[in-house]
């Protein structure tokens, strides 16, 4: 493993969090050189473009905009970033759904190790950089179907169009996605997981082990089974025949 | 540094850690929270007479961090519901939920005060 200096800023509002990152980073993992920090959105911009670090940290919610505007801002995103949120924030949807890194408040020390780890294999394996241009472009989608859900499979990691996704079916440990055409991809995601990052992307749990997606839906026989595009036939479980029947209605418009 | 400084409202076991019992990294935490926290509760007082109920889960979101390494009792658990009931809480039972954070902050105050005060 490499232990070649990690040139950092930290972007973060509260003072705090700053402190705290850095007393961590300096006791802890000395290979990470903090060359700057930055009290504000506006200053991350300024601070990135002055001293072009290896890798960012960066507050998901600053008073004078969010981590992703802020990003946003820059021309070219060429560093790796790694998010600083809370479990409870809206944002970690988002960052889960794009596979980007992220550390908790108030910062686990085994969790910042290990996303120091991690940033260490990706540069080790010279891995591109351009989560972040998908996340922004995933942000900025017109559509849940222009998204592109990041995942990483046993084939590495790959780019999923939501509107490839057929279905999506849980095993104990891991998921099996179902793509138009007959593909299939394994992920070590569950299906909760998948759930929680799909939820607002027209994705219905109908059954414990089967997620659908709303544009692949093309009728339901019977108030507890319905059939997708690819003429797969799904149960719908009794206890989620209601909510289905008014996800169903909320999302595809239809009551029957 | 041997001083016991659980105190009435502060845990600062979690603090002693980060700083490693280095007495001025432990200085430099409780000088901190003297300076900012005040001032957060100013802004929480305002949010709540406009009611800016948004602001009032913005700042409590800011904080809390910082209040689980200073150990405050009762106050975690009021902002963790402010998280998820910002938008529907009755404004009184918003009021009373800011009015025990607020409460128990101002007596945090006045410990770090005295440990300052008296150690440093």
């Amino acid at each position: 493993m490499s232990q070649t200096t990690i040139r950092s800023i930290i972007v973060d509002d509260d003072p705090f969090i700053r402190d705290l990152l850095q007393d961590k980073l300096k006791q802890y993992v000395p290979e990470v050189e903090i060359i700057d920090v930055a009290v504000s959105g506006a200053e991350g911009v300024e601070k990135i473009l002055r001293w072009k670090p290896d890798l960012i940290f960066l507050d998901v919610e600053m008073t004078d905009m969010t981590g992703f505007e802020m990003l946003a801002k820059l021309e070219e995103v060429y560093f790796e970033t790694i998010f600083i949120t809370s479990y409870s924030h809206y944002a970690i949807k988002a960052i889960r759904f794009n596979a980007l890194d992220y550390l908790v408040k108030p910062i686990d020390l085994g969790e910042l190790k290990m996303a120091i780890r991690r940033y260490q294999k990706r540069m080790a394996q010279k891995r591109p950089v351009n989560k972040i241009q998908q996340a922004l472009a995933n942000l900025r989608a017109p559509s849940s179907g222009a998204k592109q859900l990041i995942l990483m499979t046993q084939e590495g990691e790959v780019r999923l169009p939501l509107a490839s996704i057929l279905r999506i079916e849980g095993e104990r440990n891991y998921s099996c996605i179902h793509l138009v055409g007959g593909k299939k991809k394994l992920t070590t995601k569950t299906l909760s997981d998948l759930e929680e990052m799909l939820s607002e992307d027209d994705f219905f749990r109908c059954h414990k082990s089967h997620l659908v997606n709303a544009a692949h839906i093309s009728r339901q026989p019977t108030s507890v089974s319905l059939v997708m595009s690819d003429n797969t036939e799904l149960p719908i479980s009794r206890r989620k025949k209601e909510d289905f029947k008014r996800w169903k209605e909320e999302v595809l418009g239809t009551t029957s | 540094m041997d001083i016991k400084w659980n105190k009435d409202i502060l845990d600062l076991s979690s603090l002693q850690e980060l700083s490693r019992r280095n007495p001025d990294a432990f200085e430099r935490y409780l000088r901190q929270f003297q300076e900012l926290i005040p001032g957060r509760i100013e802004a929480l007082e305002e949010s709540l007479s406009a009611g800016e109920r948004k602001m009032v889960r913005q700042i409590l979101h800011k904080m809390s961090p910082q209040l689980q390494f200073f150990g405050i009792p009762d106050v975690l658990a009021p902002i963790k519901r402010l998280e998820h009931e910002y938008e529907t809480i009755e404004l009184s039972d918003l009021q009373q939920l800011v009015e025990v954070v607020v409460e128990r902050l101002s007596t945090a105050i006045v410990e770090v005060d005295n440990i300052l005060d008296t150690y440093f």
